[in-house]
């Protein structure tokens, strides 16, 4: 016969709640860090380009992000193309089969028969 | 005559029990969910076969009283490694692998090179959400206590919950072994099932217009941001948790070698062949361990239907934190994706999607979902190691 267990409702109910707010603190962490590297990354690439001198830089800074935008619009329309084909099951779907038409031989077409043999 | 006898009494079908007899029938359906509705066949297939392997009376691949005396502090077979090696069968040398906890971080290795975690730098409150869903182990630790389980039998089930099989399985491994088989499979089955377990949960805590929420396109992420967040990721987890070491620190070498871009062979190891090596021998040797002895329990029953509230509670957390985000952040977020940050890569992600596009065809969640998805991933290994360090 199985003996009861004991339980330490005080522990358990301490690793419930300490458990799940360490995972929550632990995560809230992350999130600073991960913004603090967000921002010195985008510090970090932002500064040469003030450096570089206006004369060269201007006409590239005036191209570069138009191209870069209606790139990621291309890109962004295409993804929801395939998407939107892909959940609606717009596309077309191709047997991949080749069939190629027997013909059946009957007293119509027979050469026996029939003046124009057509079929061979 | 004398022989003949002998040949047959030796045969499996003499010593079989009625139990035995349970297990096969049941690792014949798991082997036919596999193999004809495609449940998570990678995984659940060698574990079905590993069920069946272990179930054949007399074909000695795996002996569930060595790892007991593996165990006991009291044999002199405890801790022992050399007895395995000299006296155990094939799926006890493979088990080795489960018991030393080293297959599920080789498998965090392959999912850190197949994962982009970009949506989640690129929008870090997804952290959150992946945190919030975590809620579903703690309250089915909780659960499980109450149900009669020791403390680390209820942290091994509770973990169900972080839909995270490797981490289940590593942190079964250490806590409660003896439950591995029932928490395996429960993981995985509850795995394959989140299309049909997550979308009554999601539809029940939002409204339609909550569900059709459109989000803003999320910011580019620079590469060496892609490279810098998997070592400060390791260092700052391993120096706040040192028990999730192993998992994180696989984890973001997997990512470390993906996106660094220099060592591409390696990382394709890690996707490929390392990672299919590794699924062979966890499944195998996790579906050996459910023993008729073991698995044909009221414990298991429990553990199933623990599992799914896990799961439930996991989804719920994350949609409820979303939902309250948005009653204090200026820019709103689909609750929606609150719903993947039970790990479950890339399932439950699709699942924000699908659900997301039935309200409104033109909207695109999947790449908001990531975030939570993989913060999901962090989640659970950070969730085990806490578990690890307060009932190991």
């Amino acid at each position: 016969m199985m003996t009861p267990l004991v339980i330490n409702w005080s522990h358990v109910w301490m690793v419930t709640g300490l458990g799940f707010c360490m995972v929550i603190l632990l995560l809230v962490v992350l999130i600073f860090i991960l913004k603090l590297l967000g921002a010195v990354v985008s510090s970090a690439v932002k500064a040469p380009k003030a450096a570089q001198p206006k004369a060269v830089a201007a006409p590239t800074a005036q191209a570069a992000p138009a191209s870069a935008e209606s790139q990621a619009d291309d890109d962004l329309a295409a993804i929801a193309m395939a998407l939107h084909l892909y959940f609606n099951g717009v596309h077309d779907v191709e047997p991949t089969e080749i069939h190629i038409k027997r013909v059946e031989r009957s007293g119509w077409n027979s050469k026996l028969y029939g003046m124009n043999n057509l079929h061979r | 005559m004398g022989d003949i006898l002998e040949f047959f009494e030796q045969m499996g079908f003499m010593n079989m029990t009625y139990q035995q007899g349970i297990m096969l029938l049941l690792s014949f359906f798991l082997l036919y969910l596999a193999i004809k509705k495609q449940y998570e066949p990678l995984l659940l297939l060698p574990i079905a076969f590993g069920m069946l392997l272990t179930n054949l009376p007399g074909a000695g691949m795996y002996h569930s009283e060595l790892w007991t005396a593996f165990l006991d502090a009291n044999s002199p077979a405890y801790h022992s490694y050399g007895t395995i090696m000299r006296e155990g069968g094939l799926l006890d040398i493979l088990y080795i692998g489960v018991k030393a906890g080293v297959y599920p971080c080789l498998i965090f290795m392959g999912v850190g090179a197949m994962t982009d975690f970009g949506p989640l730098i690129a929008n870090p409150k997804s952290l959150l959400l992946g945190a919030a869903a975590q809620l579903g182990i703690f309250l089915t630790f909780l659960a499980a206590n109450s149900m009669g389980f020791t403390e680390a039998q209820a942290g091994s089930i509770g973990i169900i919950g972080g839909a995270d099989g490797p981490t289940s399985i590593f942190l079964t491994s250490k806590l409660a072994p003896e439950l591995l088989g029932p928490i395996a499979i429960a993981a995985y089955s509850y795995m394959a099932l989140v299309p049909v377990i997550q979308p009554p949960i999601m539809r029940a805590l939002t409204t339609k217009k909550e569900r059709a929420i459109k989000m803003s396109q999320l910011r580019p992420v620079s590469k060496t941001e892609k490279i810098i967040f998997p070592i400060a990721i390791t260092t700052i987890v391993a120096l706040i948790l040192p028990d999730a070491a192993p998992l994180i620190g696989c984890l973001m070498l997997g990512n470390l070698a993906k996106e660094c871009g220099v060592v591409d062979r390696l990382s394709k190891t890690m996707q490929n062949e390392l990672m299919n090596i590794v699924v062979i021998f966890l499944g195998l040797t996790v579906g050996a361990t459910a023993t008729a002895s073991s698995f044909l329990d009221w414990s298991t029953i429990k553990i199933m239907v623990m599992g799914v509230v896990a799961f439930g509670c996991g989804t719920a957390g994350g949609i409820l934190l979303a939902k309250l985000m948005n009653v204090f952040s200026k820019e709103k977020i689909n609750p929606l994706i609150g719903s993947a940050g039970v790990s479950a890569v890339p399932m439950a992600a699709r699942v924000s999607q699908q659900v997301g596009q039935e309200e409104n065809p033109s909207n695109f969640l999947l790449m908001h979902a990531m975030g939570p998805n993989v913060a999901g991933v962090i989640g659970s290994a950070v969730a085990a190691g806490i578990l690890l360090t307060m009932l190991g």
